[in-house]
């Protein structure tokens, strides 16, 4: 583990200082960029052209088998190993010989007795050795490309949400839809079983603050397919919540103290974080 | 049951299958007991078998274990041929050549998914091109697209390949490979289910399933729920037929037949209910296609809906010209009220629970049709309900010999079946019906494949897998699906089921070959590189030969 990541800290580090490898896109935000689109990253030598690497792939001038040297960056559910072979469809064929030792930048393909990926970006190694950067840059440099990579999916959440609200679930109650909605709501088995949470607001880090001191969030308590992975709420429940307008319960509206509102959803993971992401976010908040 | 074939391989309640428990063996208290009302004569006859008894059994079990040790399941990764399933029956003689392969592939050795709700297609050109597809999400992304297993070689081997148009994983997908003339992998036709705050439905296209092209969307929209894909090979212009609960339709006459005869190129929606529902009907609703243009489709037509029964018709339609004309699905009408749709059954109970009440699976909604290829006059329908007092769930089939004008007034025999789910239906090139079905029994799922010539008065019942029904948890619903599937392939029955995917011999009573990293020696998975990889639901593929009609006994 922490010689992969020692090797990608060196190649990413070492890229960024040197912006003139092949294939790659330019500077520091490219290279998080193209770390964070890369689902597998590993440094390689290119064994054949034209070729794959095992049956079902289907072959093609674009398609080169690649022996791993060193595997950087995988899902843990993939089996790739120094030593395997992977197919590789290649943006530019004419770049690559055989025995060329390069650092693949690439997204899942084909998945059989091997893997095949498609390359996104390639950096040649310096001198046909090892990638250059080595272990010494150490963890931190990865960290930081990593944080990088993180802080901009909470980013990106936080400009989707219509509210960020640091607050304290004090109700849960199953909410059945109006009968003026009804006509909307059908059942199936992926229906989504609504639940309404009351949630009492500490503080808003984005958007209007809500009239009164509370206000409505819906989120599906079923474990269906599609919705099991959506947080789910339970009282005295406390964290941040990315919220946006309720576009899809069937109502937009909800009755909180007699008034009513506009109801929030809360559905994808991570819609929710815990407070000690507080002052993470309340820094992303700040550029 | 068949007398030629080893116990051990069947079903039924013999002690060999179920090792030498009194509990299964109920002969044997029976022949103690009466002992004493006998005559002497009698007396010393029993107590002749009983001195008998120990030895035979010892002689069973030396035989079983010899069986065991000549039919070892396959444990290679990446293995491919067929596998025996045991000796030769006097009524079919010739091996059972079952073959039964994990869908994982090696790559992906340390994934722990619920891969569950299978489907399979079979391409009609070149049957060794096949897709399958489950709950597998995107392995290495959740911005990429759901993929699909698929298999060049008839099944043996297995990739897994993210084309279809939904972004990480389907909440629902079926699929069909009428043709391929054009394209040697190609013609997979799927309707899917976007897992999206708003399920949208896409009916999609591949002209090749083996490329990273993304299949081509040619019809989407939302508010619809299960598409069941099933398609006619008509040359450059499939016939496909797409059932789905289609929310959008007026009146809750929800239940729908999404028509094509261009290829997929543009699709009509055709209500089939023609009744009065409870707002809606059941979301299962299935399409048979035989060659000569005859379609059939069964659903649920729900009256009664109180939240956790469903009080409901079993409906089927039947189209004679493809779906082709202008008010098309209006050719049975049942003769209580004289509208379309034969009314095979009135006012099923079924009970509906959209969390763990068949083990960990839910139930709600099961129900298959299939139609005789070369005479569309038989079709079979089967579905689930409460069944009787104690029952959770219970299968049912019944038969129409007249194009579906009367039906079995009762099931048939052998197919009221407790507890059970996932039923699925397919009848051979030689009117050999295939049932396919997920029994919980004793704390374990057993998937059975059983096969009949004669409306199941006769049947050959084939045990595919009996695993831990309490293992893995689920991660979500459903658990082993909504569905399985299974279809005929000239004298194959092929087909597709979930299980837990502990590698141990005796849950695969036929054998079995994993693809991804597993030790049968010491039951365990691991990821490739030596780690240990905890217990997940699997999609298994399994072919098992059509027995002839000469082989049933008469």
């Amino acid at each position: 583990m922490s010689s992969s990541l020692n090797f990608l800290a060196g190649i990413l580090s070492t890229a960024l200082l040197a912006p003139t490898v092949a294939g790659l896109p330019q500077g520091q935000n490219n290279q998080a960029a193209l770390a964070k689109q890369s689902s597998i990253i590993f440094s390689g030598t290119v064994s054949q052209l034209g070729a794959v690497s095992f049956v079902g792939v289907p072959q093609s001038p674009q398609t080169i088998v690649v022996r791993v040297d060193s595997v950087l960056k995988k899902p843990s559910a993939v089996s790739l190993k120094e030593g395997d072979n992977i197919t590789v469809e290649v943006q530019d064929p004419s770049a690559f010989q055989q025995g060329a030792q390069a650092t693949f930048y690439a997204e899942g393909w084909i998945f059989g007795s091997g893997v095949a990926v498609k390359e996104l970006g390639h950096e040649f190694n310096a001198g046909g050795g090892a990638p250059a950067g080595g272990a010494g840059t150490g963890e931190a440099a990865l960290g930081q490309i990593q944080k990088q990579i993180s802080d901009q999916d909470l980013q990106n959440r936080i400009a989707s949400s219509d509210l960020v609200v640091i607050g304290r679930i004090t109700d849960v109650h199953r909410w059945t839809i109006p009968k003026s909605a009804a006509a909307r709501y059908h059942i199936s088995e992926h229906s989504a079983d609504w639940h309404e949470a009351a949630l009492q607001i500490k503080s808003i880090l984005k958007g209007t603050r809500p009239k009164g001191n509370k206000m409505a969030v819906r989120f599906p308590l079923s474990r269906d397919v599609a919705w099991f992975n959506s947080p789910k709420f339970q009282k005295q429940q406390q964290g941040i919540f990315f919220l946006k307008r309720d576009q899809v319960s069937g109502d937009p509206t909800a009755t909180l103290g007699g008034d009513q509102v506009y109801a929030y959803t809360c559905l994808k993971p991570g819609d929710w974080l815990p407070l000690s992401d507080e002052v993470r976010v309340r820094s992303l908040l700040k550029k | 049951m068949y007398a030629g074939f080893p116990a051990y391989y069947f079903s039924s309640e013999m002690c060999v299958a179920c090792g030498i428990r009194p509990a299964c063996c109920p002969a044997l208290p029976k022949i103690q007991s009466r002992l004493p009302g006998e005559t002497i004569a009698v007396k010393a006859l029993a107590a002749f078998w009983m001195r008998l008894l120990p030895f035979t059994l010892l002689v069973m079990i030396a035989g079983i274990l010899l069986i065991e040790r000549k039919t070892p399941p396959k444990t290679r990764i990446g293995g491919d041929g067929l596998q025996s399933a045991g000796t030769l029956s006097p009524v079919y003689a010739s091996p059972i050549q079952v073959k039964l392969v994990d869908l994982i592939p090696a790559s992906l050795s340390g994934e722990t998914n619920q891969d569950s709700e299978p489907f399979l297609a079979v391409q009609a050109a070149n049957p060794q091109v096949m897709v399958a597809s489950a709950f597998t999400p995107n392995p290495v992304s959740s911005s990429s697209n759901a993929p699909v297993y698929v298999s060049q070689d008839g099944g043996n081997s297995w990739v897994l390949n993210a084309i279809t148009p939904v972004p990480r994983m389907t909440c629902d997908i079926t699929h069909a490979m009428p043709t391929g003339e054009n394209h040697p992998r190609g013609d997979l036709h799927a309707g899917t289910l976007a897992c999206a705050a708003s399920i949208t439905l896409d009916e999609s296209e591949s002209n090749d399933v083996s490329s990273g092209a993304i299949m081509n969307v040619q019809s989407t929209r939302s508010n619809v729920d299960q598409p069941f894909v099933r398609a006619l090979a008509i040359s450059n212009s499939d016939h496909i037929y797409v059932g789905v609960n289609d929310f959008n339709q007026p009146n809750g006459h929800t239940a729908t037949v999404d028509v094509s005869v261009d290829g997929g190129v543009s699709y009509k929606s055709f209500s089939i209910e023609a009744r009065n529902t409870a707002g809606q009907d059941g979301p299962s609703v299935r399409p048979a296609v035989a060659p000569d243009n005859t379609v059939y489709a069964a659903f649920f037509g729900w009256r009664k809906f109180n939240g956790t029964t469903a009080t409901s018709d079993v409906v089927v339609v039947r189209d004679d010209a493809g779906g082709t004309g202008p008010n098309p699905f209006q050719a049975l009408r049942d003769p209580s009220d004289k509208l379309p749709g034969r009314l095979v059954v009135k006012g099923a109970s079924i009970p509906w629970s959209n969390a763990p009440t068949l083990g960990q699976e839910r139930i709600g909604s099961t129900l298959s049709i299939a139609v005789d290829p070369n005479n569309s006059s038989t079709v079979y329908v089967g579905w689930a309900d409460h069944g009787r007092k104690g029952d959770i769930y219970a299968l049912h089939v019944r038969r129409s010999t007249d194009r579906g004008l009367t039906w079995s007034k009762a099931d048939l025999p052998r197919t009221t079946i407790s507890n059970a789910t996932n039923i699925a239906l397919a009848v051979a090139n030689n009117g050999v019906v295939g049932l396919l079905y997920q029994q919980l029994s004793a704390g374990r799922w057993v998937t059975h494949v059983v096969q009949s010539h004669d409306g199941f008065a006769t049947a050959q019942d084939l045990i595919l897998a009996s695993v831990p029904a309490d293992t893995p948890v689920q991660q979500f619903l459903p658990y082993l699906g909504d569905y399985d599937y299974l279809l005929s392939v000239g004298n194959e029955f092929r087909g597709v089921f979930c299980a837990n995917n502990s590698p141990e011999l005796a849950n695969f009573p036929q054998g079995v070959t994993y693809q991804r990293a597993a030790d049968f020696s010491t039951k365990t998975l691991t990821d490739g590189s030596g780690n240990r990889v905890a217990v997940s639901i699997d999609p298994f593929y399994f072919s098992v030969p059509v027995i002839p009609r000469s082989a049933f006994a008469p």
